[in-house]
């Protein structure tokens, strides 16, 4: 049978087209993607590289339920300009405990990925509060209602570490057990910035 | 990826990338050279004289196929892409990022030599480097400082009057920029108690301006003297070692209302000016700190006006 007959086949054959399909599609992902679920590089955490504790963890949450993402990144691309501005390049083993990673795409804002120790805390509660105070051509929004919520949303944070821990998130049951009492009396504007204080501080070396 | 885990997986990238190429070049070479078909299949005729066939598209799309497969198989060989081969130029990420900081620091290695052998006051004279010192502070301070420098109301001081906090002689701005500031400013409200800290701040308010040596505010001066005196000085002049501000200025860092003062001694005060030593270069350190003693004295000692309490 020649080639052209085999097209007719296919053509003709919806099983056998979308198996087709697949199977070429699929060529791409086991190229790039399976040799790289068995690559250490991208799986070792960085030295010095923690998993967030509770209070970091749940403002993580906060980030991504606000959609910070959609105007900031998380990435310092190994380009002279962005090293030069926001700091060392970002390595794959400093996002081993972030699922998903925030890496993003769009910058409206500046990146974060290096955010961490940047600014005080108190600069951060007043820039959230009305970013206008303190850059006065911000296009930010303000996010006031964080300060009034509650951190502590009744031990949910105790399922979602147990399900990072299954995940291999080094969490101690002792850390979950804690954890609602390490949110106790925070408001979530103390945990996006528990967070974002964490963000991008443990460098690798040389980095 | 020249650090796959094992040359297993560098064997498959090949064998899987090459593969599929040389699929890609018999499919593309026998449907237009060895299996073109006489055009008897046409079962269907729609509309009179539609057929459907079977033709391989035209032949400009054979040679668009050529250059593509052609450039593919240049850039296989030139970048890493095959397995663990790191392709002839040797082109990494890393590498390029190294080689444009290596251009860069030789690129300016002179001017920066000329720059770090001149002292604060001298490059505060130097327009072009200030007019680089003013687009870092942009970048790196003036969120925090505000894009002039004049400070945020109740958060960060103004750096253009002439009131230095953490004091004014060269090496005590280069060190507040590279290795950070943190204020501490214990609460008084516990110890003191209420009515101690009002006094105690209508105490301030006035020798904010002038002196204050009346019988009415001989409490307020022996507790300032018990109490306050080890950091701000004996007069409330302020211990810039500590960063203790100058109580006597007229200036308040955290608003100038009684009510304002009287929370800062209640409450204390923690103001922190992060380390800039891992962000910036020595240079760059340098360069922001002479343009802040250029603007040194520029404006007069003035309150921010409003509190960032009040809004
Ligand atoms: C509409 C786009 C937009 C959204 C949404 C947004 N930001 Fe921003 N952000 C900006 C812009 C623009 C700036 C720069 C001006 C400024 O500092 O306010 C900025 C600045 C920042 C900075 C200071 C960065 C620096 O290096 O100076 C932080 C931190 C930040 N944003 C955090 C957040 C977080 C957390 C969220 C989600 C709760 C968020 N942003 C949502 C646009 C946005
Ligand atoms: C341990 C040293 C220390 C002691 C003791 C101390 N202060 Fe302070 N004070 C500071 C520092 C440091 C700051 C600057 C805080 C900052 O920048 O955040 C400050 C700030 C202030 C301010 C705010 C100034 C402004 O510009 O807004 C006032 C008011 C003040 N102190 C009053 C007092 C009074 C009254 C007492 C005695 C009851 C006192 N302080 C005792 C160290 C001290
Ligand atoms: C996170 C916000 C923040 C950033 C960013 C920041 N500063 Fe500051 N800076 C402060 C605060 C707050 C203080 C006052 C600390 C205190 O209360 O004692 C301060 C104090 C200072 C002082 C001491 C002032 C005095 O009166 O002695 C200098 C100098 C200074 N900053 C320069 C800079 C320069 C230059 C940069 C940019 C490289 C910068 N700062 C970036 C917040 C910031």
């Amino acid at each position: 049978m020649n080639l052209m007959d085999w097209h007719r086949r296919i053509e003709r054959h919806t099983g056998l087209l979308v198996f087709g399909i697949i199977a070429v599609t699929s060529v791409g992902g086991l190229v790039q993607i399976v040799p790289s679920l068995f690559q250490t590089s991208l799986s070792t955490p960085v030295a010095g590289l923690e998993p967030y504790p509770p209070l970091a963890l749940e403002g993580r949450d906060i980030y991504i339920r606000e959609s910070c993402s959609v105007c900031h990144s998380q990435q310092v691309r190994p380009l002279l300009a962005e090293v030069m501005r926001y700091g060392a390049t970002s390595k794959a083993g400093e996002f081993v405990y972030d699922r998903p990673f925030l890496w993003g795409s769009k910058r409206t804002g500046p990146d974060l990925h290096r955010i961490g120790g940047k600014y005080s805390d108190a600069w951060h509660r007043l820039h959230f509060m009305d970013p206008r105070a303190v850059v006065p051509s911000s296009i930010m929004p303000a996010y006031r209602w964080l300060a009034e919520r509650d951190a502590d949303t009744g031990g949910s944070i105790q399922n979602r570490m147990r399900a990072l821990q299954l995940l291999g998130h080094p969490y101690t049951d002792r850390d979950i057990y804690f954890a609602p009492q390490r949110l106790a009396g925070k408001s979530e504007l103390d945990a996006l910035i528990a967070y974002l204080q964490m963000l991008g501080v443990s460098r690798p070396e040389g980095g | 990826m020249p650090e796959l885990p094992s040359s297993f997986w560098g064997g498959w990238i090949i064998v899987l990338t090459v593969g599929s190429l040389l699929v890609l070049v018999g499919l593309v070479l026998s449907v237009y050279f060895f299996d073109r078909q006489p055009d008897d299949h046409a079962e269907v005729v729609w509309d009179e004289t539609l057929r459907e066939g079977n033709h391989p598209a035209p032949l400009w799309w054979f040679w668009l196929i050529v250059v593509l497969l052609v450039i593919s198989v240049v850039y296989l060989l030139l970048y890493p892409g095959l397995g663990r081969y790191r392709g002839t130029l040797g082109w990494s990420q890393g590498h390029q990022l190294a080689h444009s900081e290596q251009r860069y620091a030789d690129e300016f290695a002179a001017p920066h030599a000329t720059l770090l052998g001149q002292s604060l006051s001298e490059l505060a004279q130097n327009h072009l480097a200030m007019d680089a010192a003013l687009s870092l502070f942009r970048v790196h301070c003036g969120t925090c400082h505000g894009e002039d420098a004049g400070g945020v109301a109740g958060y960060a001081p103004n750096l253009t009057d002439a009131a230095w906090q953490w004091g004014q002689r060269d090496e005590e701005i280069l060190a507040s920029i590279t290795a950070g500031r943190q204020a501490a400013m214990p609460p008084w409200r516990m110890a003191l108690g209420d009515d101690s800290v009002t006094v105690l701040a209508d105490y301030l308010k006035v020798i904010g301006t002038q002196a204050a040596d009346g019988p009415q505010y001989e409490q307020a001066a022996a507790t300032f003297a018990g109490s306050c005196s080890v950091c701000h000085g004996a007069s409330g002049e302020g211990k810039p070692a500590l960063g203790a501000p100058d109580l006597t200025d007229g200036y308040w860092l955290y608003g100038s209302s009684v009510d304002d003062i009287a929370h800062s001694i209640a409450r204390g005060r923690q103001g922190r000016m992060p380390a800039h030593a891992d962000r910036l270069s020595e240079v760059q350190i340098r360069l922001l700190a002479a343009w802040l003693v250029s603007r040194s004295g520029s404006t007069l000692p003035e309150s921010p006006i409003q509190s960032v309490r009040d809004k």
